[in-house]
């Protein structure tokens, strides 16, 4: 099942995407991350909004990724996180985060991301380490986002982060609940 | 060769997002646009742009298919009580969802394999009545197109696929201005999508379809 997705990933990126330079997304990330500092001086407001911005992105990405590869409905939370890992993240990113740290009750696990990109050219200043500013928290909106989409409520946060001295960033998600789908409403 | 009727767009909050139609007879949105003001000028066929909605069609030749809704005249987003809305074309995409839901639901549970989460895991695709058919493509995120032909129409699968990932996906998810509200329905109105989808469907009815 892995082996699937990694080569859907592999695929996708290859011939599905229009790539962008990298070093262009990353410096206009860094200074939209240094534009909201400034607007919002409080890194908790920051953190809250890149988690917006990311699940507005993430929305449309679900709809996105499903329309470039020929992924099918995903049996359990497993293939879900392995989905996530080796297209999503392929596909946008170039990047394969490890799927680690799973809970005992199969609903929580971890991407662990050794490099990643956003961070390249990147240093915080001790202030905003101290003041727990996540740099990447789009990412973890963007999932939100996109797994909402697909009909999972979840909560996605980062646990360590490269620029804050850890060895490597990792995400958690947890799976708060599957979502229904909405009944049409009967007539009144 | 396909004849398209029309088709339906529904999103995961089941409204219908979008209906347009190209051959249809007492067509629910020609009556109301004829009726429209009252008029008589406007029945030209040609510019019918009323200021607060009304079925959109605007276009000089008058070939333009008819759309429905828009934000004017959307259950979600009416401005007022007394905005037109237009109660046939409402109840009958009420009627279109109920019908598709039903029956994919139907077969999801003969196939045991109905979930809360919906999906199409049975893999309804299409019905036929004596005069069209209908044919039914969900996303996994819970977009459902419905769409109906002429009885011949074998399998129009790959082309509701194609209308989804690369006109859906490109002109509406990705267009930064259409809301994607965890809560309400928003209407498509957007040009470019309209023109390629009846573009494409113009391609399809004129080519000849492989027997599937």
């Amino acid at each position: 099942m892995a082996k699937q997705y990694k080569a859907a990933g592999e695929e996708a990126w290859k011939n599905n995407v229009e790539k962008v330079n990298a070093e262009l997304f990353i410096f206009t990330y860094g200074s939209l991350v240094v534009q909201l500092m400034r607007d919002y001086e409080d890194c908790a407001a920051v953190n809250a909004q890149l988690d917006k911005m990311g699940y507005n992105i993430g929305v449309r990405l679900a709809d996105d990724i499903l329309a470039r590869t020929s992924l099918e409905r995903c049996a359990d939370l497993h293939a879900t996180a392995e989905a996530v890992a080796k297209v999503g993240f392929k596909m946008f990113l170039n990047v394969v985060p490890a799927v680690v740290g799973w809970s005992a009750d199969s609903r929580e696990f971890s991407l662990q991301l050794d490099d990643n990109p956003l961070n390249d050219f990147c240093e915080l200043p001790p202030r905003a380490v101290q003041d727990g500013l996540w740099y990447s928290n789009v990412l973890c909106g963007v999932v939100r986002g996109a797994l909402e989409m697909l009909h999972m409520q979840t909560e996605v946060w980062f646990v360590r982060d490269v620029l804050r001295g850890d060895d490597a960033s990792e995400i958690r998600v947890r799976l708060v609940r599957m979502l229904d789908e909405e009944v049409p409403a009967g007539d009144d | 060769m396909v004849v398209a009727y029309n088709i339906y767009i529904f999103d995961r909050h089941c409204e219908c997002i979008f209906y347009t139609e190209w051959n249809r007879l007492n067509s629910p949105l020609a009556t109301d646009a004829e009726t429209d003001r009252g008029s008589k000028d406007l029945v030209r066929g040609n510019q019918v742009l009323t200021g607060d909605g009304g079925s959109s069609r605007s276009s000089v030749d008058g070939q333009r298919p008819l759309v429905w809704p828009t934000t004017a005249t959307s259950t979600a987003h009416r401005v007022s009580a007394e905005s037109p809305r237009n109660v046939a074309m409402e109840e009958e995409a009420k009627l279109v969802y109920g019908v598709v839901y039903s029956t994919r639901n139907i077969i999801n549970k003969l196939n045991s394999k109905d979930s809360p989460q919906g999906g199409n895991p049975g893999g309804f695709m299409s019905f036929a009545t004596n005069t069209y058919r209908l044919h039914y493509y969900e996303a996994p995120t819970g977009v459902k197109f419905v769409l109906n032909t002429d009885v011949g129409a074998t399998s129009m699968q790959p082309v509701l696929e194609m209308i989804y990932r690369n006109i859906y996906v490109e002109y509406v998810v990705k267009n930064p201005l259409f809301r994607v509200d965890p809560k309400t329905s928003t209407p498509i109105e957007n040009d470019y999508f309209r023109a390629v989808l009846n573009n494409y469907i113009r391609e399809i009815s004129s080519a000849a379809v492989p027997a599937s």
